[in-house]
């Protein structure tokens, strides 16, 4: 199942409705870089508040996207994981480095409004 | 209530239809010897009371089985249930009930913590009380009367397993109990500011405390939709590499979930013993104590504490 991507001002937000194939993670990766660069977007904020799995190759994949969008210039946020999900996560060794977390969707674009702030001022 | 249950539960495992007759077949307890304990049955039952006599004069001659015998209500039973045993022993049934009853004997005993081997000695006492009078049923024939005596101390070892059982499973559950209200012992998550939670870890952290925390805390920061969490380690006297293991990786769930973790209140010792252990702990931020916690997560917050100035011309 595809996921829907909104546009809101200079924030994609990617809403993670059901439990995504590998296909679908890897569409959505493509379809948020080319989006990032049509939109001249700032942030990504993807919300997995749906997802009570995630696996080693959705990690993966988030880790790639979060360095994809940041080469064209926004930074990705991944909201709502769910307790038993970070658990997991932990305990499998993936710790999802270098992509900005955050509790639900409100934090996130505060925290996308923090780090584009800091990117603005270290220019 | 809770007793009672703990209790039925534990002769159901112990004592099931299967158990029984392996038992049984462990003591080698044969069809011979039931007829040899037919055979002295009225010898044994004729002197009943001397051989009751025997077990608790023996417990008597101790100081540790005061326990027992200043109990009367405990007396009483005791002495009922050993008269039954000795009835049950050369009764030839030994079934379910003859089960219950030793298992109801051997808690008994621990409830009045008697002494384990002072327990084996008055029943050797009392063993040799009845061999005294199987030897003397036979006085011509002691292979005769060696025989049927030995027949009767299958039984009775018998017996000595089932009670032993019903006096571990005892203290095992008493154990458990205990571990359960450790456990119940919970790890609260205390949010004290809007969106800062403190949780204050005492005592000894094992693995499934660990986890029970760090599930809490996750659950905590859902629930409280925190921002920063304070884990205060002042009251955890040892930390080993596991457990160390376990804060980082609750560390890294919670930032998962968007919260920032500081750890405070390591001691100087376990400090000392996490360098020594070589636990890598660069991805924790630690500070000295509860307050400088509390200071920096205000900070992370936007938060800042003030003084309020109260002149004496302001107070009313």
């Amino acid at each position: 199942m595809a996921v829907p991507v909104l546009k809101q001002g200079d924030v994609l937000i990617a809403s993670i409705q059901s439990a995504l194939t590998d296909h679908d993670l890897l569409q959505l990766k493509d379809e948020l870089a080319e989006k990032v660069g049509r939109f001249r977007s700032r942030g990504v904020i993807i919300d997995v508040t749906a997802l009570d799995v995630m696996d080693s190759f959705a990690t993966r994949t988030l880790r790639g996207l979060a360095a994809t969008t940041r080469l064209r210039g926004a930074e990705t946020v991944v909201v709502g994981i769910q307790p038993d999900v970070a658990m997991a996560l932990v305990e499998l060794g993936l710790t999802l480095d270098g992509v900005a977390t955050a509790l639900d969707l409100e934090e996130g674009l505060e925290v996308l409004a923090n780090l584009t702030e800091a990117h603005h001022r270290g220019r | 209530m809770r007793e009672t249950s703990f209790q039925t539960e534990a002769s159901t495992i112990l004592f099931g239809t299967v158990d029984l007759e392996r038992r049984l077949r462990f003591g080698n307890v044969a069809g011979e010897d039931r007829a040899h304990i037919e055979g002295v049955k009225d010898t044994v039952l004729d002197h009943l009371d001397e051989h009751l006599a025997a077990f608790f004069d023996h417990l008597a001659q101790y100081e540790e089985a005061q326990g027992l015998l200043r109990r009367a209500d405990m007396m009483d039973e005791a002495k009922r249930l050993e008269r039954e045993h000795i009835i049950a022993m050369v009764g030839g049934a030994y079934g379910h009930d003859y089960f219950e009853q030793r298992f109801r004997l051997g808690q008994l005993y621990n409830r009045a913590q008697l002494d384990f081997a002072l327990f084996m000695g008055a029943f050797h006492s009392q063993m040799s009380s009845i061999g005294r009078r199987i030897m003397a049923r036979f006085p011509k024939d002691s292979g005769k009367a060696f025989l049927h005596f030995t027949s009767f101390k299958k039984v009775a070892f018998f017996d000595l397993g089932i009670i032993v059982d019903a006096m571990m499973t005892d203290r095992e559950q008493t154990i458990l109990r205990q571990q359960e209200a450790i456990r119940e012992l919970s790890t609260p998550a205390l949010q004290v500011r809007d969106r800062l939670l403190i949780l204050p870890i005492i005592g000894l952290l094992d693995s499934y405390r660990a986890k029970q925390l760090t599930d809490g805390l996750l659950q905590a920061i859902r629930a409280h939709r925190a921002k920063v969490v304070v884990m205060d380690l002042t009251g955890v006297a040892t930390v080993d590499s596991k457990v160390a293991n376990h804060l980082i990786q609750t560390v890294a769930a919670a930032r998962l979930m968007g919260a920032t973790a500081i750890v405070t209140g390591l001691s100087a010792d376990v400090a000392q013993s996490l360098v020594t252990l070589g636990v890598d702990l660069s991805k924790l931020s630690t500070i000295g104590d509860l307050q400088g916690g509390i200071e920096e997560a205000e900070q992370i917050l936007g938060l800042s504490t003030v003084r309020i100035d109260r002149s004496p011309s302001t107070v009313v």
